[in-house]
Protein backbone atom coordinates (compact mmCIF):
# COMPACT_ATOMS: atom_id res chain seq x y z
CA UNK A 1 0.00 0.00 0.00
CA UNK A 2 1.83 3.61 -0.54
CA UNK A 3 1.77 6.40 1.77
CA UNK A 4 -1.22 8.44 2.14
CA UNK A 5 -1.08 11.93 0.27
CA UNK A 6 -2.92 13.88 2.76
CA UNK A 7 -4.17 12.91 6.07
CA UNK A 8 -6.06 15.02 7.73
CA UNK A 9 -6.46 14.36 11.51
CA UNK A 10 -8.31 16.59 14.56
CA UNK A 11 -6.49 19.46 15.67
CA UNK A 12 -6.21 21.59 18.70
CA UNK A 13 -5.84 25.39 18.45
CA UNK A 14 -1.94 25.73 17.25
CA UNK A 15 -0.06 25.82 14.33
CA UNK A 16 -0.63 23.36 11.30
CA UNK A 17 2.86 22.14 9.68
CA UNK A 18 4.72 25.07 8.24
CA UNK A 19 6.78 23.45 6.12
CA UNK A 20 4.02 22.00 4.21
CA UNK A 21 2.06 24.89 4.37
CA UNK A 22 4.29 27.02 3.05
CA UNK A 23 4.86 24.62 0.08
CA UNK A 24 1.03 24.47 -0.65
CA UNK A 25 1.35 28.12 -0.62
CA UNK A 26 4.32 28.61 -2.72
CA UNK A 27 2.82 26.61 -5.54
CA UNK A 28 -0.54 28.84 -5.48
CA UNK A 29 1.58 31.91 -5.86
CA UNK A 30 -0.12 31.79 -9.76
CA UNK A 31 -3.35 32.19 -8.00
CA UNK A 32 -2.67 35.57 -5.76
CA UNK A 33 -1.35 37.21 -9.19
CA UNK A 34 -3.78 36.50 -10.92
CA UNK A 35 -6.84 37.14 -8.30
CA UNK A 36 -5.09 40.23 -7.98
CA UNK A 37 -5.28 41.30 -11.94
CA UNK A 38 -8.99 40.04 -12.04
CA UNK A 39 -10.06 42.03 -8.93
CA UNK A 40 -8.16 45.63 -10.71
CA UNK A 41 -9.44 44.46 -14.05
CA UNK A 42 -13.17 44.22 -12.34
CA UNK A 43 -12.71 47.72 -11.17
CA UNK A 44 -11.68 48.69 -14.62
CA UNK A 45 -8.14 49.44 -13.60
CA UNK A 46 -7.19 48.45 -16.89
CA UNK A 47 -8.68 50.94 -19.07
CA UNK A 48 -7.06 54.55 -19.55
CA UNK A 49 -9.53 56.14 -17.76
CA UNK A 50 -9.08 53.53 -14.66
CA UNK A 51 -5.80 54.39 -14.37
CA UNK A 52 -6.01 57.97 -14.94
CA UNK A 53 -8.39 57.08 -11.70
CA UNK A 54 -5.86 56.33 -9.88
CA UNK A 55 -3.50 58.85 -10.80
CA UNK A 56 -6.37 61.37 -10.39
CA UNK A 57 -8.09 60.21 -6.65
CA UNK A 58 -4.54 60.46 -4.98
CA UNK A 59 -4.29 64.09 -6.06
CA UNK A 60 -7.31 65.14 -5.42
CA UNK A 61 -7.38 63.95 -1.72
CA UNK A 62 -3.90 65.54 -1.32
CA UNK A 63 -5.83 68.65 -2.77
CA UNK A 64 -8.58 68.81 -0.21
CA UNK A 65 -5.79 68.07 2.69
CA UNK A 66 -3.88 71.07 1.85
CA UNK A 67 -7.26 73.38 1.82
CA UNK A 68 -7.63 72.07 5.82
CA UNK A 69 -4.28 72.68 6.15
CA UNK A 70 -4.36 76.14 4.55
CA UNK A 71 -7.62 76.84 6.74
CA UNK A 72 -6.12 75.42 10.48
CA UNK A 73 -2.66 77.19 9.67
CA UNK A 74 -0.10 74.88 9.03
CA UNK A 75 3.30 75.74 6.92
CA UNK A 76 1.36 75.78 3.33
CA UNK A 77 4.87 75.67 1.10
CA UNK A 78 5.64 73.89 -1.54
CA UNK A 79 7.89 71.30 0.75
CA UNK A 80 4.80 70.93 2.41
CA UNK A 81 2.57 69.75 0.16
CA UNK A 82 5.72 67.63 -1.62
CA UNK A 83 5.21 65.47 2.19
CA UNK A 84 1.65 65.65 2.42
CA UNK A 85 1.66 63.62 -0.98
CA UNK A 86 4.02 61.39 -0.14
CA UNK A 87 2.78 60.41 2.84
CA UNK A 88 -0.03 60.37 1.93
CA UNK A 89 -0.04 57.99 -0.86
CA UNK A 90 2.13 55.85 1.53
CA UNK A 91 -0.70 55.97 3.87
CA UNK A 92 -3.37 54.82 1.75
CA UNK A 93 -1.59 51.47 0.44
CA UNK A 94 -1.85 50.59 4.10
CA UNK A 95 -5.37 52.08 4.51
CA UNK A 96 -6.36 49.52 1.19
CA UNK A 97 -4.57 46.77 2.57
CA UNK A 98 -6.85 47.27 5.27
CA UNK A 99 -9.88 47.51 3.55
CA UNK A 100 -9.16 44.92 1.16
CA UNK A 101 -8.21 42.50 3.52
CA UNK A 102 -11.09 43.13 6.20
CA UNK A 103 -13.47 41.09 4.08
CA UNK A 104 -11.02 39.39 2.20
CA UNK A 105 -12.25 36.11 3.93
CA UNK A 106 -15.93 36.73 4.29
CA UNK A 107 -15.97 37.56 0.46
CA UNK A 108 -14.55 34.61 -0.29
CA UNK A 109 -16.48 32.06 1.61
CA UNK A 110 -18.00 30.19 -1.80
CA UNK A 111 -14.38 28.73 -2.75
CA UNK A 112 -13.18 28.65 0.91
CA UNK A 113 -16.77 26.62 1.78
CA UNK A 114 -15.42 24.16 -1.96
CA UNK A 115 -11.48 24.50 -2.10
CA UNK A 116 -8.77 23.17 0.08
CA UNK A 117 -6.14 25.51 0.34
CA UNK A 118 -4.38 28.15 2.23
CA UNK A 119 -6.72 30.44 3.33
CA UNK A 120 -4.02 33.36 3.87
CA UNK A 121 -3.94 33.63 0.20
CA UNK A 122 -6.62 35.64 0.00
CA UNK A 123 -5.23 38.68 2.85
CA UNK A 124 -2.10 38.61 0.87
CA UNK A 125 -3.96 39.01 -2.52
CA UNK A 126 -5.75 41.94 -0.45
CA UNK A 127 -2.06 43.52 -0.05
CA UNK A 128 -0.88 42.77 -3.84
CA UNK A 129 -3.97 44.79 -5.11
CA UNK A 130 -3.45 47.67 -2.79
CA UNK A 131 1.01 47.52 -3.95
CA UNK A 132 -0.69 47.73 -7.51
CA UNK A 133 -3.10 50.77 -6.70
CA UNK A 134 -0.04 52.10 -4.63
CA UNK A 135 2.67 52.13 -7.63
CA UNK A 136 1.08 54.94 -10.22
CA UNK A 137 0.58 57.10 -7.43
CA UNK A 138 4.42 56.89 -6.47
CA UNK A 139 4.94 58.10 -10.34
CA UNK A 140 2.16 60.87 -9.84
CA UNK A 141 4.52 62.06 -6.70
CA UNK A 142 7.75 61.79 -8.41
CA UNK A 143 5.93 64.57 -11.10
CA UNK A 144 5.32 66.89 -8.23
CA UNK A 145 8.68 66.62 -6.76
CA UNK A 146 10.47 67.64 -9.71
CA UNK A 147 7.50 70.56 -9.60
CA UNK A 148 8.56 71.63 -6.76
CA UNK A 149 12.17 71.45 -7.09
CA UNK A 150 12.89 69.19 -4.09
CA UNK A 151 16.14 67.59 -3.89
CA UNK A 152 16.75 64.10 -6.08
CA UNK A 153 19.39 62.53 -3.89
CA UNK A 154 21.44 59.19 -3.86
CA UNK A 155 19.62 59.06 0.15
CA UNK A 156 16.38 58.94 -1.15
CA UNK A 157 17.28 55.05 -2.06
CA UNK A 158 16.26 54.80 1.99
CA UNK A 159 12.86 55.04 0.72
CA UNK A 160 13.63 51.10 -0.66
CA UNK A 161 14.01 49.71 2.55
CA UNK A 162 10.84 51.96 4.19
CA UNK A 163 8.82 50.86 1.39
CA UNK A 164 9.34 47.14 2.57
CA UNK A 165 8.81 47.75 5.82
CA UNK A 166 5.74 49.19 4.94
CA UNK A 167 4.59 46.19 2.76
CA UNK A 168 5.34 43.75 5.75
CA UNK A 169 3.41 45.65 8.11
CA UNK A 170 0.47 46.11 5.52
CA UNK A 171 0.91 42.55 5.41
CA UNK A 172 0.20 41.89 8.81
CA UNK A 173 -2.46 44.12 9.41
CA UNK A 174 -4.62 42.51 6.47
CA UNK A 175 -4.26 39.37 7.82
CA UNK A 176 -4.95 40.23 11.41
CA UNK A 177 -8.55 42.43 10.40
CA UNK A 178 -9.26 39.39 7.81
CA UNK A 179 -8.98 36.66 10.87
CA UNK A 180 -10.88 39.45 13.28
CA UNK A 181 -13.68 39.69 10.78
CA UNK A 182 -14.31 36.19 10.53
CA UNK A 183 -15.81 36.39 14.86
CA UNK A 184 -16.57 40.26 14.67
CA UNK A 185 -18.05 40.79 11.43
CA UNK A 186 -18.92 44.02 12.46
CA UNK A 187 -15.11 45.19 12.46
CA UNK A 188 -15.88 45.98 8.75
CA UNK A 189 -17.82 48.83 9.66
CA UNK A 190 -15.85 50.04 12.43
CA UNK A 191 -12.84 50.25 10.20
CA UNK A 192 -13.58 53.57 8.36
CA UNK A 193 -13.43 55.43 11.95
CA UNK A 194 -10.07 53.25 12.29
CA UNK A 195 -8.26 54.18 8.82
CA UNK A 196 -9.26 58.13 9.71
CA UNK A 197 -7.83 57.67 13.11
CA UNK A 198 -4.79 56.88 12.30
CA UNK A 199 -4.54 59.25 9.44
CA UNK A 200 -5.05 61.89 12.12
CA UNK A 201 -2.32 59.92 14.57
CA UNK A 202 -0.14 59.81 11.59
CA UNK A 203 2.66 62.70 10.58
CA UNK A 204 0.96 63.26 7.17
CA UNK A 205 -1.03 66.74 7.89
CA UNK A 206 1.74 67.93 10.07
CA UNK A 207 5.20 67.11 10.20
CA UNK A 208 6.85 64.40 12.73
CA UNK A 209 8.69 67.87 14.31
CA UNK A 210 5.72 69.57 14.35
CA UNK A 211 4.24 67.26 17.32
CA UNK A 212 3.97 68.95 20.71
CA UNK A 213 5.99 67.32 23.35
CA UNK A 214 3.20 66.51 25.24
CA UNK A 215 1.59 63.98 22.44
CA UNK A 216 5.17 62.95 22.35
CA UNK A 217 3.04 59.63 23.22
CA UNK A 218 1.84 59.27 19.74
CA UNK A 219 4.86 58.55 18.24
CA UNK A 220 4.94 55.54 20.32
CA UNK A 221 1.72 53.75 20.20
CA UNK A 222 1.14 54.57 16.62
CA UNK A 223 3.21 51.78 14.33
CA UNK A 224 2.32 53.83 11.19
CA UNK A 225 4.35 56.99 12.93
CA UNK A 226 8.07 56.00 12.84
CA UNK A 227 7.45 54.49 9.06
CA UNK A 228 5.68 57.38 7.74
CA UNK A 229 8.24 59.98 9.10
CA UNK A 230 11.31 58.00 8.22
CA UNK A 231 9.27 58.10 4.46
CA UNK A 232 8.90 61.95 4.34
CA UNK A 233 12.60 62.25 4.90
CA UNK A 234 14.02 59.93 2.81
CA UNK A 235 11.70 61.04 -0.07
CA UNK A 236 10.90 64.19 0.33
CA UNK A 237 13.91 66.02 1.87
CA UNK A 238 16.10 63.49 0.55
CA UNK A 239 17.80 62.25 3.60
CA UNK A 240 18.60 59.58 5.30
CA UNK A 241 16.16 58.64 8.32
CA UNK A 242 16.99 57.83 11.59
CA UNK A 243 17.72 54.18 12.45
CA UNK A 244 16.01 54.19 14.97
CA UNK A 245 12.80 55.32 13.96
CA UNK A 246 13.27 52.55 11.09
CA UNK A 247 14.05 49.84 13.51
CA UNK A 248 11.02 51.23 15.67
CA UNK A 249 8.74 50.88 12.73
CA UNK A 250 10.15 47.33 11.65
CA UNK A 251 9.67 46.12 15.42
CA UNK A 252 6.21 47.35 15.01
CA UNK A 253 5.31 45.23 11.16
CA UNK A 254 7.27 41.98 12.96
CA UNK A 255 5.39 42.02 16.18
CA UNK A 256 1.73 42.55 13.92
CA UNK A 257 2.94 40.06 11.39
CA UNK A 258 3.88 37.22 13.30
CA UNK A 259 1.30 38.17 16.28
CA UNK A 260 -1.48 37.93 13.21
CA UNK A 261 -0.68 35.31 11.16
CA UNK A 262 -0.23 33.01 14.29
CA UNK A 263 -3.82 33.88 15.26
CA UNK A 264 -5.10 33.51 11.53
CA UNK A 265 -2.88 30.00 10.85
CA UNK A 266 -4.02 28.49 14.26
CA UNK A 267 -7.88 29.29 13.28
CA UNK A 268 -8.02 28.84 9.87
CA UNK A 269 -9.05 25.19 9.89
CA UNK A 270 -12.48 26.54 11.69
CA UNK A 271 -12.83 29.39 9.21
CA UNK A 272 -15.01 26.91 6.54
CA UNK A 273 -17.61 26.28 9.72
CA UNK A 274 -17.76 29.85 10.85
CA UNK A 275 -18.73 31.30 7.47
CA UNK B 1 -3.79 20.51 0.08
CA UNK B 2 -1.90 18.89 -2.61
CA UNK B 3 -1.46 19.81 -6.07
CA UNK B 4 -4.33 18.57 -8.17
CA UNK B 5 -1.83 17.36 -11.19
CA UNK B 6 -0.35 14.99 -9.15
CA UNK B 7 -2.20 12.40 -11.17
CA UNK B 8 -0.41 9.13 -10.81
CA UNK B 9 -1.80 5.58 -12.29
CA UNK B 10 -3.98 3.79 -9.90
CA UNK B 11 -4.94 0.30 -9.65
CA UNK B 12 -8.19 -1.19 -8.98
CA UNK B 13 -9.36 -2.16 -5.55
CA UNK B 14 -5.95 0.23 -4.33
CA UNK B 15 -7.18 2.24 -1.17
CA UNK B 16 -8.45 5.37 -2.52
CA UNK B 17 -9.98 7.20 1.09
CA UNK B 18 -9.75 5.78 4.60
CA UNK B 19 -12.05 7.15 6.76
CA UNK B 20 -11.06 5.94 10.35
CA UNK B 21 -13.85 6.85 13.57
CA UNK B 22 -14.37 10.06 11.61
CA UNK B 23 -16.27 12.20 13.78
CA UNK B 24 -17.22 16.46 13.71
CA UNK B 25 -18.40 18.48 16.04
CA UNK B 26 -18.87 21.92 15.26
CA UNK B 27 -19.49 25.39 16.57
CA UNK B 28 -21.74 27.70 15.33
CA UNK B 29 -22.97 30.89 16.17
CA UNK B 30 -26.38 31.42 17.28
CA UNK B 31 -26.77 34.79 15.97
CA UNK B 32 -26.86 34.82 11.79
CA UNK B 33 -23.48 37.21 12.04
CA UNK B 34 -21.35 37.11 15.01
CA UNK B 35 -20.73 40.79 15.52
CA UNK B 36 -18.77 42.21 18.59
CA UNK B 37 -22.14 44.18 19.31
CA UNK B 38 -23.88 41.02 19.86
CA UNK B 39 -20.86 39.67 22.10
CA UNK B 40 -21.15 42.81 24.18
CA UNK B 41 -24.97 42.95 24.43
CA UNK B 42 -24.97 39.24 26.02
CA UNK B 43 -21.40 39.57 27.87
CA UNK B 44 -22.07 38.82 31.62
CA UNK B 45 -25.70 37.58 31.23
CA UNK B 46 -24.66 34.08 30.94
CA UNK B 47 -26.23 33.92 27.36
CA UNK B 48 -25.14 31.28 25.27
CA UNK B 49 -23.07 32.30 22.29
CA UNK B 50 -22.69 29.05 20.20
CA UNK B 51 -24.50 25.96 19.28
CA UNK B 52 -23.10 22.36 19.15
CA UNK B 53 -23.59 20.16 16.10
CA UNK B 54 -22.50 16.86 15.92
CA UNK B 55 -22.64 16.43 12.21
CA UNK B 56 -20.71 13.30 12.10
CA UNK B 57 -19.97 10.28 14.53
CA UNK B 58 -17.80 7.54 14.23
CA UNK B 59 -17.78 6.94 10.56
CA UNK B 60 -15.78 4.32 9.15
CA UNK B 61 -15.68 3.64 5.58
CA UNK B 62 -12.94 2.56 3.11
CA UNK B 63 -13.20 3.62 -0.91
CA UNK B 64 -11.39 1.81 -3.28
CA UNK B 65 -10.14 2.90 -6.60
CA UNK B 66 -12.91 2.12 -9.51
CA UNK B 67 -15.40 2.13 -6.89
CA UNK B 68 -18.54 4.42 -7.60
CA UNK B 69 -19.82 5.06 -3.96
CA UNK B 70 -23.02 6.69 -3.69
CA UNK B 71 -23.97 8.44 -0.43
CA UNK B 72 -27.69 8.76 0.97
CA UNK B 73 -29.26 10.17 3.67
CA UNK B 74 -31.90 12.98 4.39
CA UNK B 75 -31.16 16.13 5.12
CA UNK B 76 -29.21 16.97 7.56
CA UNK B 77 -27.88 13.24 7.75
CA UNK B 78 -24.06 14.70 7.43
CA UNK B 79 -23.22 13.80 3.96
CA UNK B 80 -21.56 17.14 2.81
CA UNK B 81 -19.88 17.43 6.04
CA UNK B 82 -18.61 14.04 5.67
CA UNK B 83 -17.34 15.48 1.78
CA UNK B 84 -15.89 18.33 3.00
CA UNK B 85 -13.96 16.15 5.40
CA UNK B 86 -12.56 14.34 2.93
CA UNK B 87 -12.17 17.07 0.62
CA UNK B 88 -9.49 18.44 3.42
CA UNK B 89 -12.14 21.65 3.99
CA UNK B 90 -12.93 20.81 7.69
CA UNK B 91 -10.87 19.10 9.66
CA UNK B 92 -12.25 15.71 11.77
CA UNK B 93 -13.29 16.35 15.61
CA UNK B 94 -12.00 12.50 16.28
CA UNK B 95 -10.62 10.05 14.15
CA UNK B 96 -8.45 10.20 10.86
CA UNK B 97 -8.62 10.67 7.14
CA UNK B 98 -6.24 9.14 4.64
CA UNK B 99 -6.55 9.97 0.97
CA UNK B 100 -4.21 8.28 -1.42
CA UNK B 101 -4.75 10.23 -4.54
CA UNK B 102 -5.88 14.20 -5.88
CA UNK B 103 -9.20 15.00 -4.55
CA UNK B 104 -12.00 17.56 -6.55
CA UNK B 105 -14.90 18.33 -5.49
CA UNK B 106 -18.22 19.35 -6.55
CA UNK B 107 -19.54 20.28 -3.36
CA UNK B 108 -23.21 21.67 -3.45
CA UNK B 109 -21.88 25.59 -3.85
CA UNK B 110 -20.10 24.99 -7.39
CA UNK B 111 -17.27 27.16 -8.32
CA UNK B 112 -17.42 31.20 -8.63
CA UNK B 113 -16.32 32.81 -5.56
CA UNK B 114 -16.62 36.24 -6.79
CA UNK B 115 -19.96 37.01 -9.05
CA UNK B 116 -18.73 40.21 -10.47
CA UNK B 117 -16.24 38.55 -12.17
CA UNK B 118 -16.63 36.68 -15.68
CA UNK B 119 -16.62 32.91 -15.77
CA UNK B 120 -13.49 32.76 -17.08
CA UNK B 121 -12.24 34.50 -14.06
CA UNK B 122 -13.76 31.82 -11.57
CA UNK B 123 -12.22 28.84 -13.30
CA UNK B 124 -9.61 30.56 -13.28
CA UNK B 125 -9.20 31.00 -9.78
CA UNK B 126 -11.10 28.50 -8.70
CA UNK B 127 -8.29 25.73 -10.57
CA UNK B 128 -5.38 27.74 -9.45
CA UNK B 129 -6.76 27.91 -5.70
CA UNK B 130 -7.23 23.90 -6.13
CA UNK B 131 -3.47 23.91 -7.18
CA UNK B 132 -3.32 23.42 -10.76
CA UNK B 133 -0.92 25.27 -12.93
CA UNK B 134 -2.50 28.44 -15.20
CA UNK B 135 -1.70 26.18 -18.00
CA UNK B 136 -3.35 23.08 -17.29
CA UNK B 137 -6.34 25.27 -16.70
CA UNK B 138 -6.19 26.79 -20.30
CA UNK B 139 -5.61 23.82 -21.54
CA UNK B 140 -8.88 22.50 -20.14
CA UNK B 141 -10.59 25.79 -20.28
CA UNK B 142 -11.96 25.15 -23.98
CA UNK B 143 -13.48 21.56 -23.08
CA UNK B 144 -14.85 23.22 -19.83
CA UNK B 145 -16.69 26.02 -22.02
CA UNK B 146 -18.23 24.03 -24.76
CA UNK B 147 -19.24 21.10 -22.36
CA UNK B 148 -21.20 23.84 -19.87
CA UNK B 149 -22.53 25.16 -23.11
CA UNK B 150 -22.53 28.72 -22.07
CA UNK B 151 -21.29 30.01 -25.26
CA UNK B 152 -20.43 33.82 -24.69
CA UNK B 153 -21.80 33.79 -21.57
CA UNK B 154 -18.43 32.37 -20.23
CA UNK B 155 -17.26 36.25 -20.25
CA UNK B 156 -20.21 37.76 -18.26
CA UNK B 157 -19.63 38.18 -14.73
CA UNK B 158 -20.99 35.52 -13.12
CA UNK B 159 -23.65 37.72 -11.36
CA UNK B 160 -25.89 37.75 -14.58
CA UNK B 161 -25.90 33.42 -14.67
CA UNK B 162 -29.09 32.13 -13.74
CA UNK B 163 -28.73 28.92 -11.08
CA UNK B 164 -28.53 26.58 -13.86
CA UNK B 165 -26.14 28.41 -15.46
CA UNK B 166 -23.93 28.28 -12.31
CA UNK B 167 -24.45 24.49 -11.90
CA UNK B 168 -23.41 23.63 -15.27
CA UNK B 169 -20.04 25.38 -14.97
CA UNK B 170 -19.66 24.28 -11.51
CA UNK B 171 -19.92 20.52 -13.42
CA UNK B 172 -18.16 21.34 -16.51
CA UNK B 173 -15.28 22.20 -14.25
CA UNK B 174 -14.97 19.30 -11.84
CA UNK B 175 -15.90 16.82 -14.80
CA UNK B 176 -13.29 17.95 -17.27
CA UNK B 177 -10.61 18.61 -14.56
CA UNK B 178 -10.10 14.12 -14.32
CA UNK B 179 -8.74 14.01 -10.85
CA UNK B 180 -8.42 10.62 -8.99
CA UNK B 181 -10.83 10.91 -6.41
CA UNK B 182 -14.32 13.12 -7.28
CA UNK B 183 -16.70 14.14 -4.82
CA UNK B 184 -20.17 15.11 -7.00
CA UNK B 185 -22.45 16.77 -4.05
CA UNK B 186 -25.99 17.13 -5.30
CA UNK B 187 -24.80 18.46 -8.41
CA UNK B 188 -26.23 15.96 -10.63
CA UNK B 189 -30.36 16.66 -10.47
CA UNK B 190 -29.29 20.58 -11.52
CA UNK B 191 -29.85 21.86 -15.26
CA UNK B 192 -32.22 20.82 -17.37
CA UNK B 193 -33.24 17.51 -18.98
CA UNK B 194 -30.64 17.78 -21.77
CA UNK B 195 -27.85 19.07 -19.61
CA UNK B 196 -28.85 15.95 -16.89
CA UNK B 197 -28.81 13.86 -19.61
CA UNK B 198 -25.16 15.08 -20.65
CA UNK B 199 -23.75 15.25 -16.94
CA UNK B 200 -24.80 11.44 -16.17
CA UNK B 201 -23.32 10.44 -19.25
CA UNK B 202 -20.27 12.01 -18.00
CA UNK B 203 -20.55 10.87 -15.04
CA UNK B 204 -20.68 6.86 -16.49
CA UNK B 205 -17.51 7.57 -18.92
CA UNK B 206 -15.38 8.76 -15.59
CA UNK B 207 -16.00 5.74 -14.07
CA UNK B 208 -12.77 3.97 -14.40
CA UNK B 209 -10.41 1.19 -12.56
CA UNK B 210 -8.06 3.77 -11.66
CA UNK B 211 -10.36 6.32 -10.20
CA UNK B 212 -12.67 6.72 -7.54
CA UNK B 213 -16.45 8.75 -7.65
CA UNK B 214 -18.46 9.78 -4.86
CA UNK B 215 -21.61 10.62 -5.86
CA UNK B 216 -23.97 12.61 -2.98
CA UNK B 217 -27.52 12.67 -4.08
CA UNK B 218 -31.00 12.35 -3.74
CA UNK B 219 -31.66 11.13 -7.16
CA UNK B 220 -32.49 7.19 -6.47
CA UNK B 221 -32.32 6.01 -10.12
CA UNK B 222 -29.17 8.02 -11.12
CA UNK B 223 -27.39 6.11 -7.97
CA UNK B 224 -28.80 2.30 -8.96
CA UNK B 225 -27.73 2.87 -12.42
CA UNK B 226 -24.22 4.26 -11.83
CA UNK B 227 -22.73 2.90 -8.41
CA UNK B 228 -21.36 -0.12 -7.80
CA UNK B 229 -21.86 0.72 -3.81
CA UNK B 230 -24.06 2.95 -1.71
CA UNK B 231 -23.60 4.28 2.15
CA UNK B 232 -26.49 5.76 3.66
CA UNK B 233 -25.52 8.02 6.84
CA UNK B 234 -28.65 8.67 9.59
CA UNK B 235 -27.48 11.61 12.01
CA UNK B 236 -24.03 11.60 11.80
CA UNK B 237 -23.59 7.57 11.70
CA UNK B 238 -23.21 5.10 9.33
CA UNK B 239 -26.36 3.09 9.18
CA UNK B 240 -25.93 0.43 5.88
CA UNK B 241 -23.30 -0.35 3.22
CA UNK B 242 -23.39 -2.39 0.79
CA UNK B 243 -25.23 -3.12 -3.16
CA UNK B 244 -26.51 -0.47 -4.00
CA UNK B 245 -30.13 -1.80 -4.73
CA UNK B 246 -30.00 -3.61 -1.08
CA UNK B 247 -28.90 -0.26 0.41
CA UNK B 248 -31.29 2.02 -1.19
CA UNK B 249 -34.33 -0.54 -0.88
CA UNK B 250 -33.73 -0.14 2.90
CA UNK B 251 -33.25 3.57 2.71
CA UNK B 252 -36.54 3.89 0.88
CA UNK B 253 -38.22 1.41 3.58
CA UNK B 254 -36.95 3.57 6.08
CA UNK B 255 -38.90 7.24 4.72
CA UNK B 256 -42.05 4.96 4.45
CA UNK B 257 -41.90 6.00 1.02
CA UNK B 258 -41.77 2.34 -0.69
CA UNK B 259 -40.79 2.06 -4.36
CA UNK B 260 -42.55 5.40 -5.66
CA UNK B 261 -41.86 7.43 -8.43
CA UNK B 262 -41.55 10.52 -6.73
CA UNK B 263 -38.48 9.11 -4.58
CA UNK B 264 -36.83 7.30 -7.97
CA UNK B 265 -37.44 10.69 -10.13
CA UNK B 266 -34.22 12.74 -10.04
CA UNK B 267 -35.59 15.89 -8.34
Amino acid sequence: MSTPLQVYEPFKAGLPKLGRYWKSLWSRRTFIKEYSKSELREQHFDSVFGQLWLVINPLLLSAVYFILIIIIGGATDSARYAHLTSSLFLFYLMANSLTGGVKSITAGQRLILNTAFPRIMLPISAVVIAIFKFLPTLLVFMVIKAIVGSPFTIEMLWAIPVLLITIFLALGLAITISCINVYFRDIASFLPYLTRTLLYLSPILYEASDLKPNLRVIEIINPLFPILDSWSRAMVQGEAPELSSMLQGLAWATVIFFVGTYFFLSREREFAVRL
Amino acid sequence: MSSLSASNKHITNELAVSIRGVGLTYTTSIDKKPTFKSRAKSLGRGKKQTRVVRALDDIDLDIKYGQVLGVIGTNGAGKSSLMRCVAGILPPSQGRIEVFGSVSTLLALGVGFNPSMSGRDNVFLGGLAAGMSREEIAGNFDEIAEFSELGDAIDAPMRTYSSGMYARLAFSVAAVVRPDILIIDEALSTGDAKFKEKSLNRVKELRSDDRALILVSHAMLTLRETCNDVAWLHKGKLVQRGEPNEVIDAYQKFLHLGKSAASDEDV
